[in-house]
């Protein structure tokens, strides 16, 4: 790692009575990434998270955020600290401006700056007009919104959000996914916990992943693809597929196995290398006539699964 | 910001939740109401006095003059003290309940600023009630009962019930932080303060049947109402030393004794209290 990371978690224990929740659980994020931190349902994301923020108390293990553990000093370490928990739950007799001003006067806004940051904020995440409204009157979603909008009310250096998007629509989770990513390109460093694997996939720099309290893997997202991927696979659908055909595809030295099913074929590669060129031009002296030809890189979500299934 | 700054962000935020919610503003309204009620009861009283009734001891016109006493401490054997409960036992406890401790405990604030702004919140508010109701108890004294003697001494009088008071208020608050369950807290505040006027109503009929013995007294001293309801009018009869004064012939207590309880119980719970919230996980939700 370049430079210092921002936040570090030295492994990390935590029971719930007998229940060993985190077990040693590290990583480090540094400034300026996007770490997706993945795990099934009662992984222990949501219990990382609240350690990290000092809510709960480690049984060991240190947290450090800018340097400053935030159970120790959480004066310091909170203040450029954004936080969305999991399903907010939020003071409903306040309005969205009401608690919105409470939390900027947390961080020490000054009233103009309070004022500025809440119009600005409630337009960002779309409740412009709900603003004036008791939070007990929002739909699920917008309370999502407005957890997003209090995160953000400090301006905060490090963004931590514990499934920010779960609940919202298509237009909504898409609108967000591209605030992350704007807010990423402004150097704030963001930690998010997610079950949407493609979100993940197209904001993350960085996935630590999650199983029964132990870390299955922590890395760069490029690295994720590469660790657990075995092995490249074109799949090509044909108007008719022939036996002569495959066994000249099978006689290829870059060909591992070559499966049919129909008209459609699998073709395992023996290298990581984007071959469709080669296959459908083999295809074409066959007198094949090719309707789809995909290059099958592992995606994500086979990583995840992948990666939980060795951690077992 | 210093320390100071974010217990007021927290005092000013207790201020806003009780104002928001109904539950205090009914609260307010039955404290107000219970006195005018109170004074209208004397009224009728004291106009259509009851045929073959004569006043023993101080007359009726020299009763009147002290009427605001009944306004200040009247409500202080048990209704102040029911407020303060029920106030404090829902402070800690429902930010645990409706899950709002996190979003609070996850901005620069250490959990000790956080729960000194709570208490302080709580406490301001009992203060804003008692206040309420002391400054209507004494100009309903002075609207049907005329001018009123001594009546300078209502500002000290105040402070020593807002003093007294803590102590239940400051054992709902524990009990608040300690079960974060507010009807829980709340019940178990109401169980020690009726308990303790229950066994101290056992105490003192002992106290006769015995002929005087000194251990009964000594013993119920020190159950949390003794010093409660009979601080403020300790302080009372201290002060107003007048002859007409129907304190002259009330025995003082020790008041020493009486605020030096108060201060026992009191701190016990707010380090109990803060022990608990400074050693524990912030619970996620409990109802
Ligand atoms: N307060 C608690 N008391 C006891 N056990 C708990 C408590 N909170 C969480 N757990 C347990 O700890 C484990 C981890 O829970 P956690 O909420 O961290 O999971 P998660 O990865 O966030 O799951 P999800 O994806 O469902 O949000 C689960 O087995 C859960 O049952
Ligand atoms: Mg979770």
């Amino acid at each position: 790692m370049a430079s210092q990371p921002i936040i570090t978690v030295s492994s990390l224990t935590k029971y719930y009575g007998d229940f060993k929740a985190l077990d040693s659980v590290s990583f480090a994020v540094g400034k300026g990434w996007v770490y997706g931190y993945l795990g099934p349902n009662g992984a222990g994301k949501t219990t990382t998270i609240r350690t990290m923020l000092g809510l709960l108390k480690p049984d060991q293990g240190e947290i450090q955020i800018a340097s400053i553990n935030p159970a120790k000093d959480p004066v310091q370490a909170l203040q450029s600290l954004g936080y969305a928990s999991e399903l907010p739950t939020l003071q409903t007799f306040f309005t969205g401006e009401q608690l919105l001003d409470f939390m900027g006067k947390m961080f020490g806004l000054a009233t103009q700056a309070r004022k500025e940051k809440i119009k600005q904020l409630l337009d960002l995440v779309g409740l412009e007009e709900w603003g004036d409204k008791k939070i007990g009157k929002y739909s699920k979603g917008m309370v999502q919104r407005l957890s997003l909008a209090l995160a953000l009310v400090n301006d905060p250096m490090v963004l931590i959000m514990d499934e920010p998007t779960i609940g919202m629509d298509p237009e909504a989770t898409a609108h967000f996914r591209n605030l992350f990513t704007t807010l990423s390109k402004q150097g704030k460093t963001i930690f998010i916990s997610s079950h949407l694997l493609d979100e993940v996939q197209r904001i993350c720099t960085h996935v630590g992943m999650i199983n029964r309290g132990r870390m299955v893997f922590d890395g760069p997202i490029t690295q994720v693809l590469e660790t657990f991927t075995q092995q490249w696979v074109i799949e090509a659908e044909l108007k008719k597929v022939t036996k002569t055909m495959i066994s000249a595809l099978k006689k290829l030295d870059y060909v591992q196995d070559v499966k049919s099913e129909e008209n459609k074929l699998r073709i395992e590669l023996k290298e990581k290398k984007d071959l469709r060129g080669e296959i459908s031009s083999e295809i074409f002296k066959h007198k094949g006539v090719l309707l789809s030809l995909n290059l099958h890189q592992i995606t994500l979500e086979d990583a995840y699964l992948r990666a939980l299934k060795g951690g077992q | 910001m210093n320390a100071f700054q974010r217990i007021a962000i927290i005092v000013g935020y207790e201020w806003r939740r009780a104002i928001a919610k109904k539950k205090f503003l009914v609260l307010l309204i039955l404290a107000l109401a219970l006195q005018v009620g109170l004074f209208a009861l004397f009224y009728y009283f004291f106009t259509n006095p009851p045929p073959g009734f004569t006043v023993i001891g101080p007359s009726l016109e020299e009763v009147k003059a002290m009427m605001w006493l009944v306004g200040v401490l009247g409500p202080q054997s048990l209704f102040i003290p029911l407020i303060a409960i029920v106030i404090a036992g829902g402070s800690m406890s429902e930010e645990y309940e409706r899950g709002t401790a996190d979003i609070l405990l996850s901005k620069p604030i250490t959990k000790i600023e956080y729960m000194t702004g709570k208490f302080l919140g709580g406490l301001s508010l009992l203060g804003f009630v008692i206040a309420l109701t002391t400054t209507l108890g004494a100009t309903l004294a002075y609207g049907l009962f005329g001018p009123q003697e001594s009546i300078q001494f209502v500002p000290v009088i105040y402070l020593v019930l807002l003093y007294a008071n803590m102590l239940f208020f400051s054992m709902a608050f524990m009990f608040s932080e300690v079960f974060r369950r507010t009807t829980l807290s709340i019940l178990a505040a109401i169980g020690i303060l009726v308990a303790s006027l229950f066994i101290d109503g056992i105490l003192s009929t002992m106290y006769f049947i015995s002929g005087g013995e000194q251990l009964y007294l000594e013993v119920s001293k020190w159950l949390p109402n003794w010093s409660v309801s009979n601080l403020p009018s300790f302080v009372a009869s201290e002060l107003i030393t007048a002859p007409e004064s129907p304190f002259v012939s009330m025995p003082g207590g020790d008041i020493q004794l009486a605020a030096a309880i108060i201060a026992v119980y009191t701190i016990t719970s707010i380090l109990i209290a803060a022990l608990k919230l400074v050693k524990s996980d912030v619970t996620k939700r409990t109802s």
